[in-house]
């Protein structure tokens, strides 16, 4: 195996190929304080690419009720299992990623999902959270629901699926980063399937090759972000580039978010893949499983987050998420106000940092009637 | 009206029928008068047989660490231009379903492009010294047999609601219809010859190393598998290798999957080269 850099572990790390960078890096930001899990992103992404035969069990984009809601089934914990636990001494992983801990004749640690583990796409979705009237039934290790935690293909710069394939199937584009399946040359042997630990790689039965989200790349194309992030009632998602932390610009949204403040946090980077969607973290779970999920920046990311109402450039640019279609690449506040523009320079929207409050009277003389606030 | 039923004697088979063919150290390719894809014909009867141990495939990775299929008993008989081997092997299990998690019973025949004294290296081949394979998959077999494609032929319980390519406002067949059905199978739409309904339970591909694999648009080979008491029986048909004669030799070499054991790809049971020979026939 080659040797590689791996910014998200603070060190080297062993991966299947050398270190290539594609020319730009596709990202994204995922608040999860703001996830309702409404699945409307889950029907977004269904309606647009898979609604074709073989393609019925599959979900590019999926929601789960954490801790225990799941897509396939366990995905997490099965892995989490087999890797064991590993220490990170500051901002450095000591424990060994799914590369370095392969076994003999393998390329990663995996495993290989039954059909079966498809068979419930979101265990635990709209269990009661709270104690019922006489007792619950079981008692599990954490309360029923943390919090909701979409997820797509997180299109890593070191990609396990990649790695996976004997025939060189699957690639990541150099202008933007994409991880996608040849769909050519792909001959079905679920390899990539068995080596994504995020199990985001799914198998066609009717085609016979293995499908992925491909991060809407004809949209991005276009310079607009994908259907799962406009399409998202609760504006939880922003895309764009991100850079390398050394290279990192504080007008570039992503990377503010990212390496200047550092409130959007890998999903189990100890993985090895440095995954490219970033999470800011849920407030209100317990740290020991936080830092499981995105690592030992989490506590101080949701400190971050909790004070952004004190920190007006970050309570700016959380303004930003969901307001326009288009790929933002810089963005900028002025006063009360922030915006964002593509590479061009072109402005593409601009907001308020605070909705200006208007109260109106109950009656309105102009149509004569008496208004009603619905709860 | 009653049907009157009658009992026949069992005949005595003659002792060319139980008599089991000879043991060949090589695969023999002996002359038949018609080739056959039927497994259990008569021509097979007396064809020789090599039994070929099998291997694991631990060269590259993803390696198979653990054995499952121990051998695969090969027979080949030649009319005119064409070859067909018959290759059995032992398999407690019918795996011919494709699905996620599933992989399904699979064999392979591979001989060099060319034949030449020196066959390239016997994992498929190398560079500048490829190799032709055909490859004969359960599934497929199924499909032949007049298995249905659709997602409940998988999984019979199996809800959808709609797909969008057959709405009301699609003539069914239609040149507007498949175009949009071809929208939601992305390798259909690039041409991707795994994708079903497929019409032949074999593939014809070529090689030049492990990886290397691609479609062999001139092949011609066809076949025919069916389960047997043990496992399978497999008649893969193709073209005699170019420059094979009774006096001049070449390699084969076979490889089998086991659904069971999760195999696919480079996940494999196989062989090394066998000598291949092409005997005249007596007539």
């Amino acid at each position: 195996m080659a040797r590689v850099f791996n910014w998200q572990l603070g060190r080297e790390m062993s991966y299947w190929y050398p270190e290539s960078r594609p020319q730009k890096q596709f990202a994204a930001v995922f608040d999860t304080n703001k996830c309702i899990a409404c699945q409307t992103c889950t029907l977004a992404c269904k309606t647009t690419w898979t609604s074709g035969k073989g393609q019925e069990y599959m979900l590019w984009n999926n929601v789960e009720s954490k801790p225990y809601g799941s897509y396939p089934q366990a995905w997490d914990l099965k892995l989490l299992d087999m890797l064991e636990a590993g220490k990170w001494n500051g901002n450095v992983y000591e424990g060994k990623t799914i590369f370095e801990s392969a076994p003999a004749g393998e390329r990663v640690m995996g495993w290989r999902p039954e059909d079966q583990d498809y068979s419930y796409p979101n265990v635990g979705e709209d269990d009661c959270a709270g104690q019922v009237d006489h007792g619950a039934l079981m008692s599990l290790p954490h309360m029923q629901w943390f919090f909701y935690l979409a997820r797509i293909c997180n299109h890593c710069s070191n990609p396990a699926c990649l790695a996976s394939c004997p025939r060189g199937s699957i690639y990541k584009r150099q202008e933007d980063g994409i991880v996608l399946v040849d769909q050519s040359r792909c001959r079905g042997y679920q390899e990539c399937v068995r080596g994504c630990p995020y199990k985001k790689v799914f198998f066609n039965p009717m085609t016979g090759t293995s499908e992925k989200c491909i991060a809407c790349y004809p949209k991005m194309e276009q310079g607009m972000q994908p259907q799962c992030f406009v399409n998202c009632i609760g504006k939880i998602r922003m895309a764009g580039y991100i850079n390398r932390p050394e290279k990192a610009r504080g007008d570039n949204p992503i990377d503010y978010l990212v390496h200047v403040k550092k409130i959007a946090l890998p999903l189990f980077p100890q993985y090895g893949l440095e995954p490219n969607v970033y999470y800011i973290p849920p407030v209100n779970v317990p740290s020991s499983f936080r830092q499981q999920l995105f690592g030992p920046g989490a506590d101080a990311a949701v400190a971050a987050y909790r004070n952004a109402k004190n920190d007006p450039d970050l309570a700016a640019l959380l303004c930003l998420f969901g307001c326009t279609e288009s790929m933002m690449t810089h963005w900028n506040r002025q006063g009360d106000w922030v915006s964002a523009s593509d590479d061009q320079g072109k402005q593409l929207v601009k907001v308020p940092v605070k909705e200006p409050v208007v109260i109106r009277p109950a009656f309105d003389p102009k149509q004569q009637l008496v208004r009603i606030n619905c709860p | 009206m009653r049907r009157r039923h009658f009992v026949f004697p069992i005949l005595i088979l003659s002792a060319a029928c139980s008599r089991a063919p000879r043991v060949a150290n090589d695969v023999e390719i002996v002359p038949a008068a018609k080739l056959t894809l039927d497994p259990n014909d008569a021509v097979w009867r007396d064809a020789p047989v090599h039994a070929a141990k099998l291997l694991l495939q631990d060269l590259v990775e993803p390696r198979l660490m653990k054995p499952s299929t121990a051998e695969v008993r090969v027979q080949a008989v030649a009319s005119g231009n064409e070859v067909a081997f018959r290759l059995h092997w032992m398999d407690a299990t019918r795996d011919d379903q494709s699905s996620p998690g599933r992989m399904v019973d699979s064999c392979a025949v591979q001989l060099p492009q060319k034949t030449e004294k020196d066959a390239p290296a016997p994992q498929m081949g190398e560079a500048a010294r490829g190799v032709e394979i055909t490859m004969w998959r359960a599934d497929w077999q199924a499909y032949v047999n007049g298995r249905g494609d659709t997602i409940r032929d998988v999984y019979p319980n199996a809800a959808v609601d709609h797909y969008p390519f057959e709405a009301q406002s699609l003539a069914p067949g239609s040149t507007v219809q498949s175009e949009m059905a071809k929208r939601y199978a992305p390798a259909a739409a690039v041409g991707n010859r795994r994708v079903g309904p497929r019409k032949s339970p074999v593939e014809d591909l070529l090689a030049s190393g492990p990886g290397s694999l691609s479609p062999n648009a001139a092949g011609t080979s066809t076949g025919r598998g069916e389960r047997t008491k043990e496992g399978w029986a497999v008649v893969i048909q193709r073209r005699l290798p170019d420059g094979l004669s009774p006096k001049v030799r070449s390699q084969v070499a076979f490889a089998v999957w086991e659904g069971s054991q999760q195999e696919a790809g480079a996940r494999k049971m196989r062989t090394g080269w066998i000598p291949l020979s092409l005997k005249e026939s007596s007539k």
